[in-house]
């Protein structure tokens, strides 16, 4: 996300601030959430792929909220109808401006044509109706629902599977499949999108959510501030701020105008220099000194935190100007004395989320399982195995899986560690290892268990990084 | 209550029974107990009062202090529903 819409998003937090008042906010809210939804798509070269899958993110949206709904709970149709048709009218609007030739600055590219468009949201309302008719006859959806997510994301995140689907795409859009590619299929956004629709659809499972409408739904997971680069906010957090009494307030304009100031200084003055000297897989191979190896890893280090965080700045700005407070993602992570600190620290609503659906539910099952497993072998599995999802998560390749690892490991050594202080005492007395040289110390190896950390996350070459790696030590 | 979630917390997670911890102290947040610390936690709520924590529960978010525990262990416990 560039400058433009950047200012174009603080105008529009400003606007919905000051005048959308009740529910009017939670309608101006969809209205520019689902326009962003188009305007930020890169472009593809894939023809008219670009307009549908934004239009699948909307559509995948709509058919998880018929999802989610509960048999019994009374949903308003009228409300939920009238949503509906404002959303499949924003979408033939936007596909109607293919006929303003260059004028089309909403969608990257000319849209297809509004027959095309006509039966994809006739058969989106089809889909939803019939699942409608399924659910209420106690039919459950949400494993399919949440199986569909996952089968789009490992489409999208595995590097051949990806570059399949682009060549099937050019065969069906009458394209040259030589030039299929994986990077072809930038699906803006679709990581946090699905993040969001699985936890809701989990929760739904529990019993755990509370109704929503499709207005609030599409107003959560589609959020425009938080489209590109998160946070991976709550729904329930959400809907309570999305029904508070918010007005723009000079105090609140002011600490939301701070975040989006620190937020564009982080990403575009900072992090963009830093990007001119940072790690890449390119220069990697070019640098022969060591010292300029480390100067290179210490930049990226520093451009990837500031460019994430000062995004997720921007998005928290944004949504405070409106009158919603999204969850925080960073807190001085490489501050940090131990490496669980920094987990707590950094991408935190993305930690959270594999916390609570899958480390916490793996380790009740192998805490409570009848054949009984050592505590430690338990911690390993789970440390483990939750580092390599959330490095799966990036890139379904090596080298994120080697970048989950190399944390799933630190985390389960750390804990060790700790372990090991707490039934031993006498061997790490307090006042030492509370004390302020340690605690700096602490600071600087966890900091550089992190950098080292980013170099399988930086070159996607697993070989390349391990050559680099030790000739960061001098081999 | 709040005594017995302290007391697992001392003995059976930070190995140390002379450790005092105050209803207000944070536990999630601070770090003092690890995710994996937190599951066993639950795992004895639910054997000790008989109700259920969820695994989305488990967050600073929810409960970072004994106080704010004791509190959510009330509010599921059977007698407090209408």
């Amino acid at each position: 996300m560039g400058l433009i819409p950047i200012l174009v998003f603080l105008s529009l937090s400003i606007l919905i601030g000051l005048l959308a008042r009740g529910k009017w906010r939670s309608w101006a809210i969809l209205v520019v959430s689902v326009l962003s939804l188009y305007w930020l798509q890169p472009a593809i070269p894939i023809r008219h792929l670009d307009f549908w899958l934004p239009t699948l993110s909307l559509g995948l949206t709509v058919l998880v909220w018929q999802m989610i709904g509960s048999k019994n709970a009374e949903r308003n149709r009228r409300e939920d109808g009238i949503t509906f048709a404002m959303i499949g009218a924003l979408v033939f609007a936007l596909g109607l401006t293919r006929y303003l030739g260059k004028g089309t600055f909403l969608a990257p590219t000319r849209p297809p044509n509004p027959g095309s468009i006509a039966f994809a949201l006739l058969l989106l309302a089809s889909l939803s109706l019939l699942i409608t008719k399924l659910r209420e006859k106690g039919l459950s959806l949400a494993n399919i629902g949440a199986g569909l997510v996952l089968v789009c994301f490992i489409l999208l995140k595995s590097q051949p599977l990806a570059e399949a689907v682009s060549r099937g795409l050019r065969v069906l859009s009458g394209q040259s499949s030589d030039l299929a590619s994986a990077s072809e299929l930038q699906w803006l956004g679709f990581s946090y999108i699905a993040f969001r629709l699985l936890h809701t659809l989990r929760d739904h499972a529990l019993d755990r959510l509370p109704p929503l409408t499709l207005r609030e739904y599409l107003c959560y997971v589609l959020f425009f501030p938080a489209l590109p680069a998160g946070p991976i906010d709550r729904a329930e957090r959400f809907q309570r701020d999305l029904h508070s009494p918010a007005s723009l307030t000079a105090k609140v304009g002011l600490e939301g105008g701070t975040r989006i100031v620190v937020g564009v200084f982080k990403k575009f003055v900072l992090a963009d220099s830093l990007a001119y000297f940072a790690l890449n897989a390119a220069n990697a191979s070019r640098v022969c000194s060591t010292a300029w190896l480390w100067i290179m890893l210490y930049a990226y280090g520093f451009r990837l935190y500031l460019d994430f965080s000062g995004y997720t700045d921007v998005a928290i700005g944004s949504g405070l100007l409106m009158g919603l407070r999204l969850p925080e993602n960073f807190h001085q992570p490489y501050l940090k004395p131990n490496i669980a600190a920094f987990w707590n620290s950094w991408h935190i609503t993305l930690a959270q989320w594999f916390r609570a659906y899958f480390f916490n539910p793996l380790t009740r099952t192998l805490r409570t399982a009848k054949v009984k497993l050592p505590a430690a072998a338990i911690i390993l599995i789970g440390q483990i195995s939750t580092m390599a999802l959330i490095g799966l998560w990036h890139g379904i390749a090596w080298n994120f899986l080697l970048w989950g690892l190399w944390h799933g490991l630190g985390l389960f050594l750390h804990n060790r560690w700790v372990d090991m202080q707490r039934s031993h005492p006498r061997w790490f007395p307090q006042r030492l290892m509370e004390g302020h040289p340690l605690q700096v110390l602490s600071v600087f190896f966890t900091f550089h268990f992190v950098l080292l950390g980013w170099i399988p996350f930086v070159i996607p070459d697993v070989g390349q990084g391990m050559r680099l790696f030790l000739r960061l030590f001098g081999a | 209550m709040v005594d017995q979630i302290m007391a697992y917390i001392s003995t059976e997670l930070l190995k140390d029974p002379t450790r005092q911890i105050r209803e207000d102290e944070p536990l999630i947040s601070s770090g003092l107990i690890d995710s994996f610390g937190l599951v066993d936690l639950a795992l004895f709520i639910e054997d000790t009062f008989g109700i259920r924590i969820e695994d989305v529960e488990l967050t600073s978010s929810v409960f970072d202090t004994t106080s704010e525990l004791a509190q959510l262990i009330s509010k599921k416990l059977p007698s407090s529903t209408p």
